[in-house]
């Protein structure tokens, strides 16, 4: 039948590169363009749609990270280099996305151990990178600028700029050629507004991710399913100032009663199904980049990606 | 085209027989007008009137019911592709796939699950919704024995799934008055199942492999005298699903091809896809679908999901307002004021219940709106506030008169202890630091 899977859509999704390789002037080895969509997710008639990309989450502070992934990776989580390796070589993820928890001790000063560990990081993984810096204002600038040039011409995204606290991260990302992350609220009027803003100090569109902030499955998710959903559909429509690519990190997945108090046996495959479904559905709903925390889903998520176009028996159950 | 309700008036009856459920003519009229009634209600229209009205009346997407009984379930009258558009109407149902070379006792486990396993979130009860029997024996006794073995245990939704007609005629003569669902009729055997399907008017599946082929397999089912259609696509992959099933919303909805308008059946018994299969199943308009029996933790997060996705957008959620006990608190134990709406009260409870202090939450009537926004639209105010402390009786429940209000209410503290003459604590802002709040600010303050 002659249906019409492009709906009349005028506008396409702005790409964003992740990632330099050699040939770039970078270490990684692949580089993601990310984005480019012209019609809704994960139609792969044509193929019009990009596969999402799996983004395993680490830190280095295991102190601000829930206890599950102590218990299932062991001693790993004190040696951040090695458990981004772990990402790359045993988990099979996309990107590695690096919480620089150790930032958010109190009176925390030594920018320079910042430096040290992305270091650490980027020669123990070839994926490309994305890091959060810290989440205190006093001590943003000096982060973001170390990571910034510690990573100069790998092209890392840097996260997280909001409305209120932008200016740091921007500066890191515009000196270093870096992209970064613009979270707002669950809102589609407030992503505009902030990457409005952005574009204002000279941030691209093609250097900008949208995180409409995820709450994860039974904790506000279809909040942000529809959030994800008007974005996309906004930028479709043709308004540049949304037509930014998707990350999403339903980061209290580990946290929720239904997780934390699963019996000890079952919590880890609890915490997988919660991770997977909730980024199944925000793939649906238009995100680019899906953020876990727990190893096996990778796994998992990866492979559901990757039979989206050829499910072999899919229809027979087989 | 569509009509309007004055239009539509004039090519009904006038009689105002309520036989359609409306009371009067016009009603039943804007009811047409607006897509959310079928034509067939009115007994008294004749073959033209009803053509004229035809498919241009009806919900764009035909609702049908499968079971019967308390957990019979309704699927389709869906509207929008978004559901910010409006929202989603009816959830998808469920059901675990049993085989009819399974072991009964097996059988009888699979069906007890189904009918005894629920899960409460948001005040709401989640269920899975029925049993889907496949005969894979090719046999149509062990076929009937199957169905009589899922019978025997519960009065369930059922889809009688086979290739054989006599099977599905011997388990129909076991289970047709319960309305099953048939699966499936395709091209070559269409005639055998409609006729099945009038006999014990059960809804039916068709099946083809693309939109073309079911729109003629709909339209001869229809002319067969079968108009409750659930539509099976047959996908080759997840993503087929996905496009097929937008493709056919979007036919749908906007009446381009009204003889696709009925709700889509989708199989996930795929065992490595199965948890993708049934999440875009329910983000991506299936409203039937099959699966294994599901692990427990796979349970939670589809049942979840599909909550989520089938919440109205345009209501919040809400709790009724009153005085909720956590743990089992005494005369001395804290008072924890919040609005009433429910994903705010859930986050609290949750973190409530870990800090293992027992305490009283106090939910005040918010219309929903979460504390931010309740503060910003003056509905949290001092007044509520003393009211409801009176209303729920909460000075006789605790020996003491401190109320702890929500980080984002602060603002708020100097006014409600006036209106109270409580003394007001001002607690955290996120409710995941509730417990280091009442270890180390009350335990001070009670000291």
């Amino acid at each position: 039948m002659g249906y019409d899977l492009h709906f009349g859509w005028t506008g396409a999704i702005g790409k964003v590169v992740l990632g330099a390789t050699r040939a770039d002037g970078g270490t990684r080895k692949i580089s993601y363009p990310i984005g480019g969509e012209t019609t809704l997710p994960l139609l792969f008639k044509d193929p019009l749609s990009p596969t999402p990309l799996v983004a395993l989450e680490i830190c280095d502070n295991p102190e601000y990270w829930s206890p599950i992934i102590r218990n299932f990776c062991g001693d790993l989580v004190d040696t951040v280099d090695e458990w981004a390796k772990t990402a790359e070589t045993v988990y099979g993820a996309d990107l590695v996305r690096l919480y620089l928890t150790s930032t958010r001790q109190r009176n925390f000063s030594d920018i320079a151990s910042v430096g040290k560990t992305l270091e650490a990081v980027l020669s123990a993984t070839a994926l490309p990178l994305i890091i959060e810096g810290s989440n205190e204002p006093g001590i943003d600038s000096e982060v973001f600028l170390k990571c910034g040039e510690t990573a100069q011409g790998e092209k890392l995204l840097l996260g997280t700029a909001e409305s209120g606290r932008y200016r740091s991260i921007a500066a890191a990302a515009l000196a270093y050629n870096h992209s970064l992350i613009a979270q707002s609220p669950i809102d589609v009027n407030l992503a505009k507004q902030l990457n409005i803003l952005l574009r204002e100090i000279g941030v691209q569109r093609d250097h900008i991710m949208i995180d409409p902030y995820t709450g994860t499955l039974g904790y506000g998710f279809e909040y942000s399913y529809s959030a994800m959903e008007r974005i996309r559909f906004s930028a479709l429509k043709g308004d540049t100032d949304l037509a930014m690519p998707i990350i999403c990190s339903a980061i209290d997945s580990l946290t929720i009663k239904e997780v934390r108090e699963a019996e000890p046996a079952l919590q880890d495959e609890m915490a997988v199904r919660w991770e997977f479904y909730t980024g199944i559905a925000a793939a649906a709903a238009g995100a680019e980049i899906i953020c876990v925390r727990h190893p096996k889903t990778v796994g998992v998520l990866k492979n559901a990606f990757a039979s989206m176009k050829s499910g072999a028996g899919f229809s027979e159950g087989k | 085209m569509a009509l309007k309700a004055l239009d539509i008036y004039k090519l009904l009856p006038k009689k105002n027989c309520k036989e359609c459920g409306d009371p009067t003519c016009l009603t039943f009229a804007m009811k047409l007008a607006g897509g959310k009634a079928d034509v067939d209600l009115c007994p008294y229209l004749d073959d033209q009137a009803k053509s004229v009205l035809g498919a241009t009346t009806r919900p764009p997407i035909r609702l049908i019911k499968i079971g019967v009984g308390e957990r019979s379930f309704a699927v389709g009258e869906e509207f929008v592709l978004y559901r910010h558009d409006k929202t989603f109407n009816h959830p998808p149902g469920i059901l675990f796939k049993v085989s009819d070379t399974q072991e009964p006792e097996e059988i009888t486990a699979v069906t007890i699950r189904v009918r005894d396993e629920s899960f409460t979130r948001v005040g709401t009860d989640l269920r899975f919704n029925g049993i889907a029997i496949e005969n894979a024996s090719g046999s149509a006794d062990a076929f009937a024995r199957a169905v009589t073995t899922v019978e025997e245990s519960a009065d369930l939704p059922l889809v009688l799934i086979s290739k054989n007609t006599e099977a599905l005629n011997a388990a129909l003569v076991q289970v047709g008055s319960y309305q099953p669902l048939i699966h499936a009729a395709t091209k070559e055997n269409f005639r055998e199942l409609c006729a099945l399907a009038k006999k014990h008017s059960c809804p039916l599946v068709i099946k083809a492999h693309d939109l073309d082929d079911l729109t003629g397999l709909a339209k001869d089912c229809v002319t067969e005298g079968v108009k409750k259609l659930v539509m099976d696509i047959s996908p080759q992959s997840p993503g087929d699903f996905i496009t097929t099933s937008t493709a056919l919303r979007q036919l749908a909805i906007t009446r381009q091809s009204p003889d696709l308008g009925y709700p889509v059946f989708l199989d996930a018994t795929h065992p490595h896809l199965k948890d993708a299969a049934i999440a875009l199943g329910i983000v991506k308009y299936a409203s039937v679908i099959i699966t294994p029996p599901l692990s427990p933790a796979s349970a939670k997060a589809a049942l979840t999901l599909r909550q989520n996705i089938y919440t109205d957008p345009q209501k919040p959620i809400q709790m009724n307002p009153g005085l909720y006990r956590v743990g089992t608190p005494g005369k001395d134990a804290p008072v924890l004021l919040t609005v009433n709406f429910s994903l705010t009260f859930f986050t609290l409870e949750g973190y409530l219940e870990s800090t293992r202090i027992p305490c009283f939450m106090l939910i005040v009537d918010t219309e929903g709106l979460s504390v931010l926004t309740a503060v910003a639209a003056g509905k949290l105010n001092e007044t509520l506030v003393r009211d409801s402390i009176r209303k729920f009786d909460v000075e006789h429940e605790v020996s003491h008169k401190t109320l702890i209000i929500p980080g984002y209410s602060a603002p708020l503290s100097g006014r409600i202890e006036e209106a109270t003459g409580w003394k007001v604590m001002v607690g955290p802002r996120d409710a995941a630091e509730i417990g280091e709040f009442l270890h180390e600010e009350w335990k001070k303050h009670e000291s």
